[in-house]
């Protein structure tokens, strides 16, 4: 019996101990948590943080009048917003105010504008493209040529698509950072839970316009406009739809970001003249002031298209469409360079022409800065034998001449025709 | 064929007509009971000494058996019972008292030398499961009491599907194990996996079930680099009567993975000794039960074979792919797919913002995938017949012929998880064996019915529901989603969550009737068309033949031969094999010889094997072995042995010809492939060597993998042959491994494609085809190990057993996946009684079983699984006068959730009860 109860013992402790080890398996069955940021965010939204600086209270009627403060409060989503501070938004009010508004006067008198006056329209539209729908430190900000495009949060078509966005282009430099041509002043990198400030020394406005608006409209483009119809001999421009041979229409719609060397009507026709005197000297005609003034006329001939040099059979042989459109997409970059963006040592850059001419060493551009404000700008093609200047005038269009920003790129008036060869 | 048919036919008569028919005039009858008790005895070996007359008792102890005349003596035996002589004078009816015997160590073995021999006199390690081993076990399987062999792992894939394998190279379906049903090779010759667990012999049937731990080429042919088992049934003239068995049970008690669900297994033998020339028996077993689960929700990192769990989940990995969760395996960057085209073309004005998306990096996006218990039926049901014909030709000539036949569900895992649904497969065999030879031939007839494979019909059926690529396709809706959230200023991780809610409107729901529907109809299809559906009907033919040659040759050593021949006959009709166009047959043969002789006066045998098989796509290999037995005292043996094995390439290693989706196909060695899919001729690379060499694949000759293994073990009897200790100590050297590794041919035929693919983590299925083809590593890796076991025999019948054994693999390569996936300590300890209490009729049996942690390698998943500790146990009721037993047990009692592969079935734990009649 004692043994029985020993070994009766000894099974329930085999039993127990058994019992014991296998309470400890483990079944590798439950994903391993990853780290996920908080979401939403926690801490103090961008609306917040506008809101608590009170060199950006302008700019916050704009926010709170537009009801934007949703958007920057919330934290499910990130955005940089760059804020105008109060001083940038003193000017604006001056300036959108036709100088009624003294930039002195009382912010209770520039909130009041921008509450009541400013139409809800471009308000909306001022704070929604200072907004970018991501994070955008300074440190991921671009300084290669010629700058980044990040979209804003305005959609300038939502019926055409969910996705259209005008965009907008912070950059940065060894003298500076940029959106736009806009210089970033102290206030940079101001993080919130949702995003991150930036302040800007001016208002940065959407462009609502096409490049073609312009050229298609300004007195001193005509030539312009005269040599892009001639380049599109043969394709047409259909409205809303883009079309990539037709230049008229690659200006005109959403889509291609350019930059534009628009010639004056005045280097135009100066060049024209020498080309057209050329031709008609290989054409037979003497060497001499009479070819030259035949010339000359034929070169400034207007009628109530404008210049018709373009339209003149008797020069087709000379002005082919093939030659024009050479020389057009010379004066045109496939991306949008502001001025701020052009580079400080002559640099040659690539135009539209290298999609038919890989090889070509495209234009070269030399910009002057002082400070973090532009004050010359030349271009230079291979064929010219200098450098022609850019009329610097930033004043935003139609007035200005430089930075001309469209939604489909940007437009720098230039004293010059490019000369690819 | 013919003429090997002739020569089988000329042999048999020649053996058949030599024998002299002796007449017999005096019956002798009489009854065997155990004389504790008093229960009559079944199946007990009932001869004439010194001749060659001898009977069994039947289910109720009796026996009839002719003599030439009396007196004779009688011998009376069986495995548990002392042996007795009784001397007959005259034909009165006799009375048996038989007496149970607890010695150890008495068990003969045939497999170990193919001739009967006592396991202690074994040349080598060997373990042996008798039928009364099975009947006290707490398992609910007798698969499950593999496990508690000393040497052996078995990887569960599912409730009915357990593949045993010993001294390393674990995995579900193990090519590297023979299983040996009645002398039937059951690996299947399509799927490649062993099914003795699935269509095996009926627990009633089972008589017993031989295992040789390692390599065992050199007698029982290509296969066993890993152990050989040897599953022999009952001999309908020795184990006769009606015996059923019915147990009842209950799985996922918790309800952890599933609901409460029952379990059923009705098993039922039926064997008659119609005359003393013929006997039959038929079987049957059904197994009904909602299967264990593969529930591994974890993130696997998919990179061939060096692929590894991560970080992350469903909501939070928008490229999860989860281990048991299907379809999530399709999977692009969305950037280069999707995003990169809108920014280049359709919206040039969002290309900067593009390239900022997750700081520029691949934006990996899997599609939506479904859980196992969405996909795989849970009823798993098992159906077993078989039937055997026995007839005496002569006393001494029995012919068999037997058939076997199982058809049901289960889940396998293999490269992918394969749900085996309604499969048949047929084992049919014709068998004349003698004292001193045998000739076989049987066939194995493969039908995967609507077997189908996890991952590719899932894959499939997303497909068929959205496909993937095209401008409307999955990617592209999820990819605009993303893109748009992203831009009203979305978190990436709000964006990927709203675009895979985007892309999935509509998703059929896991179980509604839509997947169902869909999901039917896909994996209906067969692979050829775009299904799922593997449409496998191959077959193998095998004929055997073994001669000991000893009555001629004893003077000189006793000799074996034997020889065989094989044929497969492969048939996929394209869905699994190259076989579309041509038909795939593999004719193998084989030759063996084994010369045993004693010195000194048998305290030393020494016995030398060797091997020789050709198959007609690869050289013929040599297998030699070597082995001797030291009789140190009586019952105490030394063994030392020197043994081979190899293995040609499986069927599917072979032909497999396999899209298994995202551009990348599993092919097989043949030379066919590299032919057909231009391996040598186009621009081919290996993704492992990238991108350190950018050399283009070479394409080696494909050779079958071997192993040379020393062993030194010692086998014996101590404490009045109370304690049995068996220990072995081996050293092995693999060669030639079979293994995979994938190729990679660019579409555009520049490597500098896939190194772009490589450096920026794109899938490199977007910029080529991919295969993964059988290669022979040109490592060489090392494995060694030990094992130990006691058996204790207590007073009271009362026996405390344990083993602990370890299995290590050494000098792997860096990087060199060896599939080695094995624990390097278990161990078993089990305390058992087989009769005690009033009439000694209680019984019981508890068993703890413990594994380490280990690294499991597979082409399905790699991971390092946790230890595992089990306890089953049983307590049984005999009642003798229905010849009955009760029981009660547990198969993990504790319900302690286990898996030892990853992505397998979990397992937990199976409480059932059962009544048994008549078993013995």
């Amino acid at each position: 019996m004692k043994l029985i109860n020993k070994i009766k013992n000894n099974a329930a402790l085999f039993v127990v101990a058994g019992v014991l080890f296998a309470s400890c398996n483990k079944v590798p069955e439950t994903p391993i948590p990853s780290v996920i940021p908080p979401n939403p965010a926690s801490g103090i939204s961008l609306s917040a943080t506008i809101t608590a600086n009170a060199d950006d209270s302008l700019f916050n009627r704009l926010v709170i009048r537009t009801g934007s403060q949703a958007v920057l409060n919330n934290t499910l989503n990130r955005y940089t917003v760059y804020v105008p501070n109060n001083a940038a938004m003193r000017n604006f009010v001056n300036a959108a105010s036709g100088g009624m508004i003294p930039v002195a006067s009382p912010d209770a008198v520039h909130s009041n504008f921008l509450n009541t006056t400013l139409p809800i329209a471009s308000a909306g539209g001022i704070v929604q493209y200072n907004i970018s729908p991501q994070v955008v430190t300074s440190a991921t900000i671009t300084s290669t040529f010629p700058n980044f495009a990040y979209p804003s949060i305005i959609n300038p078509n939502p019926a055409a698509s969910a996705l259209l966005r005008l965009n907008n282009y912070p950059s940065k430099r060894s003298n500076g950072a940029w959106l736009n041509n806009i210089p970033l002043v102290p206030g940079i990198d101001v993080a919130a839970a949702n995003g991150v400030i930036h302040h800007t020394a001016a208002v940065t406005t959407p462009p609502s316009a096409f490049l073609w608006s312009r050229i298609n409209t300004d007195a001193d483009m005509t030539y312009l406009r005269a040599a892009i119809l001639r380049a599109d001999s043969g394709t047409t421009a259909t409205p809303g739809t883009l079309n990539s041979a037709n230049l008229q229409s690659v200006l005109s719609e959403f889509g291609p970001n350019l930059t534009v060397f628009a010639p004056t009507n005045a280097a135009f026709s100066a060049t024209l003249t020498g080309a057209i005197y050329q031709g008609l000297v290989a054409q037979g005609f003497p060497v001499g002031a009479g070819t030259l003034a035949t010339a000359t006329a034929l070169a400034t001939a207007t009628d109530a298209n404008g210049p018709t040099v373009f339209r003149n059979p008797i020069l087709f042989s000379v002005l082919t469409a093939q030659v024009v459109k050479g020389i057009v997409v010379y004066h045109i970059l496939g991306d949008r360079a502001f001025s701020v963006n052009c580079p400080t040592t002559t640099t040659n850059v690539r135009t539209l022409l290298n999609s038919a001419v890989p090889t070509h060493p495209g234009i070269g551009i030399t910009a002057t800065f002082t400070g973090p404000g532009v004050t010359a700008i030349t271009v230079k093609g291979v064929g010219n034998p200098s450098a022609f200047p850019v009329s610097i005038n930033p004043t935003p269009n139609p007035f200005g001449a430089s930075d001309q920003h469209f939604v489909n790129g940007v437009l720098h008036k230039l004293n010059g025709v490019l000369l690819p060869q | 064929m013919k003429k090997i048919t002739n020569y089988l036919v000329t042999f048999l008569l020649a053996n058949i007509l030599c024998i002299t028919v002796l007449a017999q005039n005096t019956t002798i009858s009489g009854n065997v009971r155990n004389s504790a008790t008093k229960e009559n005895a079944g199946a007990v070996s009932v001869t004439v000494k010194d001749g060659t007359t001898g009977t069994y008792t039947d289910d109720k102890g009796n026996f009839k058996l002719s003599v030439k005349s009396l007196p004779v003596t009688l011998l009376v035996s069986s495995i548990g019972y002392e042996l007795q002589e009784i001397t007959v004078t005259s034909t009165a009816k006799l009375q048996v008292e038989f007496v149970p015997s607890n010695a150890l160590g008495q068990e003969v073995v045939v497999s170990a030398s193919r001739v009967p021999q006592r396991i202690l006199e074994s040349p080598v390690s060997i373990e042996r499961i008798n039928a009364t081993a099975i009947r006290n076990a707490p398992a609910v399987s007798y698969y499950d009491v593999l496990s508690t062999l000393k040497g052996v792992d078995v990887t569960t894939s599912s409730l009915t599907f357990k593949t045993p394998t010993t001294r390393g190279f674990s995995g579900s379906g193990s090519a590297r194990v023979t299983q040996l049903m009645d002398g039937m090779d059951n690996q299947l010759p399509g799927l490649n996996f062993s099914v003795g667990s699935v269509i095996g012999l009926t627990e009633l049937d089972i008589d017993n079930v031989e295992l040789l731990p390692g390599a065992s080429s050199a007698l029982y042919g290509p296969g066993g680099m890993n152990g050989t088992i040897l599953i022999a049934s009952k001999n309908p003239f020795k184990y006769q009567g009606l015996s059923f068995q019915v147990k009842a049970g209950v799985m996922n008690t918790d309800k952890r993975y599933r609901s409460a669900s029952p379990y059923h297994n009705w098993s039922m033998r039926w064997a008659k000794k119609v005359s003393e020339k013929f006997a039959f028996k038929i079987g049957t077993e059904i197994v009904a039960a909602k299967d264990w689960l593969g529930y591994d929700n974890r993130n696997y990192e998919r990179n061939g074979t060096l692929g590894s769990i991560k970080a992350g989940d469903r909501a939070s990995d928008p490229n999860y792919d989860g281990v048991n969760v299907y379809g999530d395996e399709t999977t692009t960057d969305i950037r280069t797919a999707v995003l990169n085209a809108i920014g280049a073309s359709a919206a040039p004005f969002l290309k900067n913002f593009i390239d900022t998306l997750n700081n520029g990096r691949p934006i990996n996006v899997s599609r939506t995938g479904y859980a196992e218990s969405d996909i795989v039926n849970p009823n798993t049901i098992n159906y077993k017949v078989s039937g055997a014909l026995h007839y005496k030709i002569t006393p001494k000539i029995e012919a068999v012929l037997a058939g076997h036949w199982g058809t049901g569900n289960t889940v396998y895992t293999g490269s992918e998880r394969y749900s085996l649904r309604d499969f048949k497969i047929g084992q049919y065999k014709f068998e004349l064996n003698s004292k001193n030879w045998f000739l076989k031939a049987f066939t194995t007839q493969e039908n995967a019915g609507e077997s189908f494979n996890a991952t590719v019909t899932t894959r499939l059926t997303n497909e068929a529901w959205k496909p993937s690529g095209g401008s409307t396709g999955w990617f592209s809706q999820y990819a605009q989603t993303y893109l748009g959230a992203r831009l009203n200023g979305a978190t990436d991780f709000n964006a990927q969550t709203v675009a895979r809610q985007t892309a999935d409107v509509g998703r059929p729901a896991a179980g509604s009737a839509a997947f169902k529907t869909l999901f039917d109809k896909v994996r209906s299809v067969p692979i050829s068309a775009g299904g799922g559906l593997f449409v496998d009907k191959s077959d193998l033919y095998m004929v055997e033949g073994q001669y000991n040659l000893s009555s001629i040759t004893n003077k000189f050593a006793d000799i074996l031969v034997g020889a065989n021949f094989k044929q497969y006959a492969l048939n996929s009709e394209g869905t699994l094999f190259a076989d579309q166009n041509q038909k795939i047959n593999i004719n193998e043969f084989g030759g063996y010889i084994q010369a045993t002789r004693s010195f000194l006066e048998d305290k030393i045998k020494v016995a030398l094997s060797g091997r020789y098989d050709k198959n007609e796509n690869f050289e013929g290999r040599f297998t030699p072995r070597a082995t001797a037995v030291v009789k140190v005292a009586k019952n105490n043996n030394i063994r030392v042995s020197y043994q081979t094995a190899y293995r040609f390439p499986t069927t599917q290693q072979q032909w497999i010809d396999l899209g298994v989706g995202s551009n990348t196909r599993l092919l097989g060695g043949a030379e066919y492939f590299n032919t057909t899919y231009q391996l040598s001729t186009k621009p081919t690379f290996e993704l492992a060597a990238l991108p350190t060499n950018t050399s283009a694949y070479k394409v080696n000759k494909f050779k079958a993998e071997s192993v040379a293994t020393y062993e030194i073990g010692y086998k014996g009897l101590l404490l009045s042959d109370k304690l049995l200790i068996d220990a072995y100590g081996y050293f092995g050297e693999y060669k030639d491994f079979l293994t995979r590794t994938l190729l990679i041919q660019p579409t555009s035929g520049n490597v500098s494609d896939v190194l772009n693919a490589l450096a920026n983590k794109i899938p490199v299925s977007n910029v080529g085809n991919i295969y993964s083809v059988p290669v022979n590593s040109s490592s060489k890796v090392k494995t060694f190990g030990w094992g130990f076991s006691v058996d204790y025999r207590l007073p009271l019948n009362f026996a405390l057993s344990g083993n602990v054994y370890s299995d290590e693999l050494k000098d792997v390569p860096a990087n060199f996946v060896a599939f080695f996936s094995t624990p390097k300590y278990r161990t078993n300890l089990s305390i058992a009684n087989t009769g005690f209490g009033p009439r000694k009729r209680l019984g019981f049996n508890v068993s703890y079983r413990w594994q380490d942690a280990f690294l499991y390698q597979a082409d399905f998943a790699n991971d390092f699984l946790p230890a595992v500790h089990t306890v089953d146990a049983q307590v049984s009721l005999k009642l003798p006068k229905t010849k009955s037993i009760l029981k009660v047990g547990a198969n993990n009692l504790l319900n302690q959730y286990y898996v030892n592969a990853p992505g397998n079935s979990i397992v937990g734990g199976l409480y059932y009860v059962s009544f048994a009649y008549n078993v013995f």
